[in-house]
């Protein structure tokens, strides 16, 4: 009786022979791997051939020939903008690492106050475009339209100005402090992962606390601090938007204000552009590289089961001053610069002051109202260019990245680590940088000035993004959950549509929000690839700033940031923390 | 047609297969008779996981053959593959691999949701493998509320809903605790025994295969050591590596002197200038001047205050006793060598003591080295 | 006075009441181990005593001083406490090597080059790792950096050694091998040492003194030999080995023997057994008969002496290599029965089981 209905057959047994070559696995992993490798490699061979082509005096042909490199170092504004890049990302490397790493400490370890609460706007300059700070600094402490100098001026009675930011240190202090978070995420989930038992044994070996922080907790952080830094590092490298704001008008340049300059200029020498872009990345990839192979598999995984909490320190009084430093990072990264931008925003004109009587939603207006016939085009076309790009990018990036986390964990074999290596190299690389490739590749092809080459750089540079966030869960998610699928009886697209995607939906939908976010505020891939008609969010920021007045600028900012704050609303209630780390 | 022409339900034939360069299974054979409960036993690394993966169709063998009720699975020189799905195989994994989004009722009728079942036949065939393993009241419940044990059980159930021609177990029971899996382990032997569908079954627990199986295979190295039933294994054992590897036993390395008779013999072994020659059992391919190794189990040495005719015997000094409870692990110094002997706790021998040991020659052994 | 005494110790996590008011005395060079379930209190208690945790009550001393008392106010931190601990996670650091992990508490006690490396050195020969100084801590096998952690806690000569759960996280047959070399190491060192388990069979084979403990309370304190034998409860017999645990009612002692009524259910007769124990109880008091499967004999035939006679059904064997394990169902009791030599049993098959009364004990709850 007890088994009677278990034991009617349920169907006829499969007898048939199958050839293994034309799976549903291996159709839908073989097209991504080719998606993958094209996208990836072509815009770098573009770029290596074009940075060894010297375009003539006319302006037309070209011939081979290294002298794209040897003009890197004979020109004096090209040299200068080599050494200002190193300037800056070294410095804000030492800031952002400063930062990240005490806030960390303070939140994953101390008993200061409130430190759950203030975690995640922390984490908020990471969401928000640096561009968009930049913008905002500048309004606060240029010499003479800033609002805390015109403070201090009335206030204190100074003369001159108390802060400028328009040069390099400027360029430092903004990039450091929104990039402080980077360095934050790295070193925060080694110090919360600590097993506690490492500090615990070395207090009851007779070890102090400030010995036991010193020789046992830092150590074992140390290769996170290094991660953060170089991934700060490179990031600055490759900033666009806030060496353009407070650097070059001011004679700071940089590679990407230069690269831009030769890409997008009235003499545009793409080929030059290339030889830069090749110097950048050089650069950018060989401290990816040095990260990935030698300071990741230092990371000490320490991880164990026994329910277990990291040992707080109790900071006494101290906790106060704490939360103090905390508030003090957050009121200068997130509030004080927003607040400005609000505050020009609803000027007319700014002239560093507040008029009260003066104030008018006007610039949301010509900034926004895209049906309104006295708009901005470049502005209000980058709105709607923005959100579709970041929706489809978003779409079609995520379906990349399942399949090739797929490909990546789930198949085991040569593809796979090809793969993986394929999915590095973007990270490896500004996002200037594989826009001029992609320029360059597809420029001569139907493609080009329209929103798909746009789409193309965005994917290209950022699906590793959305994979990483993927192979996160993925990893996290035992394997024998879709083999079981498949002893089952299901087949591997079943599988992955019954199984895989819903066991993957909070990394899926957390590397989609996460790749909304960025295209939204995404700089220095459209600022190569745009044209007249395929402005985005940023661009149109560019061109009020470059073409018209800070406070339009300051209202179509505003705009931006509170879309992409309301993102991260979103974000923090779908994913945790630590799908952010890419 | 059902069967293989060796009587086998499955046969598995020179399978090999590797990773990189590293052999993990080196062209191994054997078969399961039709409802019968095969374990491959061995410790981690010895090649039996791969095993039941290449029978699954998770992995691809690099050569051999398997096949199911004479239908051909994979054959390397064939080119043919059957995919996992198509194999109609039950699997329970070491994780359990329960699907946290789905409930229990869900997981159970995945399986025959994909066999496009009609609804009623589907609620009939879940809630009968459900009530076989004991967990009709966790039917509406998700996966993620569920104990180890239950999930364990949920896994079961899913494996045996659409009623394969093979159900395969690898490791399931490891990640549960001491008790639970004593109780696990009979549970499961109980409810395969009831559905009756032939099992092979993976662990690197002696007393879980010598508990569940019908046959049992030890494996090394990627090689099969030996095949026989529970007890065959524990108390025939081949070779130096089944001794060890099953129970616990005193091996010392030896040579034979005299064969009585088929299967009978001496041993004789040499310690710190002692040497005594033992009546034992000799294993297959032992002869007369061939070097042995003798494995005696704790539990069949005697260890004696008063020697009572036992002549010349091994006469050591207690080292140390370890109160195990229901018995007493005693360690006896011989030369060079310890013995480990297992005395009842209430015989209550102390370290100084000096005794005799008594092999029971029914139980001493000449093994392969 | 002892050498670690254990006063009223009692710890709270909010509502939740881990070890409630419990008293340990342990002697200088003894092995003592604290014993019980997940959650009972052991590992607090463990923590209280290394100073990770700060008690809610009680007072705790350490060759007469003072480390903890609440009412005192005194706490002092772990580095201030001259111990050594041995963690489940070993806790061996990865960034050092092998001699720093073990070097790091004389050097956190200034002592000399010489000294420093003497005594390293000393401690990984002792625990069999002096050919593995100079490796770094990750390239270690978990027995290995097991060793570690033991060299790294007794190498200053600490006043006890805390052990908490340490072979947990190792297979079952380096356990086994772990805790015999362990036993053997503490009692040549001599080192006062309180060990936390789970295992049963851990706490037999290794200490001196075992501290069974339940819902944060201490249910027996007894050496090994006792707490197996002459469990004080229920939950100690069934704890630690395998025990079958009938209920009846006491119909009166004689002598060392109890006479025990076991109720099998509506329908069938009740038995009546002999066992040791019952002290205390009167006749009519509900009692607990526990006896192990090891020592109960199984008869396929009615036997000649049928006093403390159990008649039942088999209901399954298990072999388990060295012995059968034996199912036995009497009245609504499945009972266990192991049996050492190989025998064929059929299911349903009538058996016997006998057992003397000196080997049953008779419990009050």
């Amino acid at each position: 009786m007890a088994t009677e209905i278990l034991t009617r057959p349920v169907e006829d047994a499969p007898t048939s022979r199958w050839h293994s070559i034309f799976t549903q696995e291996n159709i839908a992993t073989t097209l991504a791997s080719l998606l993958v490798g094209a996208a990836v490699i072509l815009p770098l061979f573009a770029i290596i051939l074009s940075s060894f082509q010297i375009l003539d005096s006319s302006g037309f042909g070209t011939e081979w020939g290294l002298d794209n490199y040897r003009s890197l170092l004979k020109d004096r504004v090209i040299y200068g903008a080599f050494v200002n890049t190193l300037l800056i990302s070294s410095g804000a490397t030492l800031l952002a690492t400063f930062l990240g790493v005490s806030l960390a400490w303070i939140n994953a370890r101390t008993n200061c106050p409130w430190r759950g609460k203030l975690e995640p706007f922390n984490l908020i300059p990471f969401f928000l475009s640096p561009f968009v700070g930049a913008i905002a600094w500048h309004n606060l402490a240029a010499p003479k339209v800033g609002l805390l100098n015109n403070l201090a001026r009335e206030i204190l009675g100074i003369k001159g100005h108390l802060l400028n930011v328009d040069n390099i240190y400027g360029v430092i202090w903004v990039t450091g402090i929104f990039f402080t978070p980077l360095v934050y995420l790295f070193v925060v989930g080694s110090l919360r992962r600590m097993d506690p038992s490492l500090e615990d044994s070395a207090r009851t070996t007779g070890a102090g606390l400030l010995r036991t922080t010193l020789t046992v907790t830092l150590p074992l952080v140390t290769p996170g601090i290094l991660s953060g830094a170089i991934i700060v590092f490179v990031t600055s490298a490759g900033e666009f938007g806030v060496p353009f704001k407070l650097g070059a008008p001011y004679g700071w340049e940089t590679l990407t204000t230069q690269i831009f300059t030769k890409a997008v200029g009235d003499d545009a020498n793409h080929y030059l552009g290339a030889a830069m872009s090749m110097t950048l990345g050089a650069i950018t990839a060989f401290f990816i590289w040095i990260q990935r192979r030698i300071i990741a598999p230092r990371e000490y995984t320490t991880v164990t089961g026994k329910g277990f909490r990291p040992n707080l320190i109790d900071l006494g009084p101290w906790k106060w001053a704490a939360l103090a430093y905390n508030l003090a990072y957050l009121f200068i990264a997130v509030l004080l610069p927003l607040v400005c931008l609000v505050i020009v925003s609803l000027h007319p004109v700014w002239e560093g002051r507040i008029i009260f009587t003066d104030l008018t939603f006007w610039n949301y207006k010509k900034t926004l109202f895209f049906w309104w016939p006295e708009r901005i085009v470049s502005a209000t076309n980058g709105i709607v260019n923005s959100f579709i790009l970041a929706f489809i990018g978003a779409s079609i990036a995520m379906i990349l990245a399942l399949v090739v986390s797929y490909m990546i964990h789930r198949t085991k074999g040569f593809g796979s680590r090809l793969l993986d290596f394929l999915c590095v190299i973007p990270i490896g690389f500004p996002g200037i940088v594989i826009a001029m490739g992609v320029l360059v590749t597809y420029i001569k092809t139907p493609i080009y000035a329209t929103l798909w080459i746009i789409l193309l750089g965005y994917i290209t540079r950022f699906f590793p993004y959305g994979q990483r966030n993927i192979s996160a869960v993925m990893l996290a998610v035992s394997e024998e959950l879709d083999q079981s699928s498949r002893m089952a009886g299901a087949s591997w697209l079943t599988t992955l549509k019954r199984v895989t995607i819903p066991l993957l939906k909070p990394g899926i939908f957390a590397g989609w929000i996460l790749l909304f976010v960025i295209f939204l505020r995404e700089l220095s891939i459209s600022i190569i690839l745009y044209s007249t008609g395929t402005e985005t969010l940023s661009v149109g920021v560019y061109y009020l700033t470059n073409f018209e007045n800070e406070p339009l600028t300051s209202a179509l900012s505003v705009a931006q940031s509170v879309v992409l704050l309301l993102c991260v609303y979103f974000f923090r209630r779908i994913a945790g923390r630590e799908a952010l780390t890419a | 047609m059902n069967e293989a022409a060796n009587g086998n339900y499955l046969d598995v034939q020179g399978l090999v297969k590797y990773f990189g360069s590293d052999r993990a299974v080196d062209g191994i054979s054997f078969g399961v008779p039709k409802g019968r409960f095969l374990t491959l036993l061995g410790p981690s690394g010895c090649g039996k996981t791969t095993t039941l993966m290449c029978i699954a169709g998770l992995h691809k063998p690099d050569a051999g053959e398997i096949s199911v009720g004479g239908a051909l699975f994979t054959s390397v020189s064939q080119r043919a593959y059957l995919p996992p799905e198509k194999r109609d195989i039950g699997m329970v994994f070491q994780s359990y691999a329960i699907w946290p989004h789905m409930t229990v009722t869900q997981n159970v009728a995945y399986p025959l949701e994909i066999r496009k079942l009609s609804h009623s036949e589907i609620g009939d065939r879940v809630a009968e493998a459900l009530r076989l393993v004991g967990l009709s009241d966790m039917a509406g419940k998700l996966a993620t509320n569920l104990s180890g044990g239950q999930q364990q059980r949920a896994a079961l159930a899913r494996a045996i809903v659409f009623r394969p021609r093979l159900l395969l177990f690898d490791e399931p029971l490891s990640n549960l605790d001491l008790k639970l899996r004593e109780q696990m382990r009979v549970e499961l032997k109980r409810i395969q025994h009831e559905v009756g569908i032939t099992s092979v079954y993976v662990t690197h627990d002696q007393s879980e295969a010598l508990v569940m199986s019908d046959d049992i295979i030890v494996m090394s190295k990627g090689v099969i050591q030996q095949t026989g039933g529970p007890h065959a294994i524990y108390a025939r054992p081949l070779n130096r590596f089944v001794s060890n590897f099953i129970g616990v036993a005193n091996l010392l390395d030896g040579r034979i002197v005299r064969v009585f008779g088929p299967g009978r013999g001496e041993i004789e072994v040499a310690q710190g200038g002692d040497k005594v020659r033992l009546p034992c059992l000799l294993a297959d391919g032992i002869g007369e001047g061939s070097e042995a190794v003798l494995s005696v189990r704790p539990e069949n040495v005697d260890a004696l205050r008063d020697p009572q005719g036992l002549g010349a015997g091994i006469r050591g000094e207690v080292i140390q006793t370890i109160f195990l409870g229901n018995c007493q692990d005693c360690r006896v110094r011989w030369g060079d060598f310890e013995w480990k002997v297992l005395a009842h706790s209430r015989e209550r021998l102390r370290p100084g003591d000096r005794v005799y040991l008594r092999l029971d020659p029914e139980h001493t052994l000449a093994v392969r080295p | 006075m002892s050498f670690v005494e254990l006063d009223s110790l009692t710890k709270r996590f909010g509502e939740e009441v881990a070890v409630s008011s419990i008293d340990l005395s342990i002697e200088q060079g003894e092995f003592v181990t604290l014993l019980g379930p997940s959650g009972c209190g052991k590992t607090t208690t463990l923590r209280c005593i290394a100073g990770l945790e700060r008690p809610d009550g009680g007072e705790i001393r350490i060759e007469g001083d003072v480390v903890t008392s609440v009412s005192k106010g005194v706490h002092l931190t772990p580095e201030q406490r001259n111990l050594g601990m041995v963690f489940q996670s070993y806790a061996v650091w990865p960034h050092m090597t092998v001699f720093d992990n073990v070097a790091y508490g004389l050097r956190v006690r200034r002592r000399g080059r010489a000294e420093i490396r003497e005594k390293t050195t000393k401690a990984l020969e002792l625990v069999g790792l002096g050919q593995l100084a100079e490796r770094f801590a990750t390239k270690l096998s978990g027995g290995q950096r097991q060793r570690v952690a033991l060299a790294r806690a007794i190498v200053y000569n600490p006043r006890v050694v805390l052990f908490d759960e340490p072979l947990s996280n190792l297979d079952a047959k380096l356990r086994e091998q772990m805790r015999v070399e362990l036993a053997r190491l503490q009692h040549d060192v001599g080192i006062t040492s309180v060990y936390v388990t789970h295992d049963q069979a851990e706490a037999l084979v290794m200490s001196d003194r075992v501290v069974v403990m339940n819902k944060g309370v201490i249910q027996q304190i007894g050496d090994p030999h006792t707490i197996y034998s002459r469990p004080a409860n229920a939950f100690v017999a069934n704890f630690i080995g395998v025990a079958n645990l009938l209920e009846g009612g006491l119909l009166g002692r004689s002598g060392e023997t109890a006479d025990i009524e076991i109720s099998l259910g509506p329908g069938r007769p009740p038995l009546r057994l002999k066992a040791a124990g019952g002290e205390g109880a009167r006749a009519g008091d509900r009692v607990i008969l526990s006896v192990r499967p090891e020592d109960l004999s199984l008869h396929v035939h009615l036997p000649q002496d049928a006093s403390n006679l159990i008649e039942g059904q088999v209901i399954d064997t298990v072999y388990l290599g060295n012995f059968l394990d034996c199912q036995v169902q009497v009245g609504q009791y499945e009972v266990g029965v192991q049996i050492d030599h190989f025998e064929q049993l059929a299911k349903g098959q009538k058996v016997y089981l006998t057992f003397r009364p000196d080997h049953a004990l008779c419990l009050t709850e």
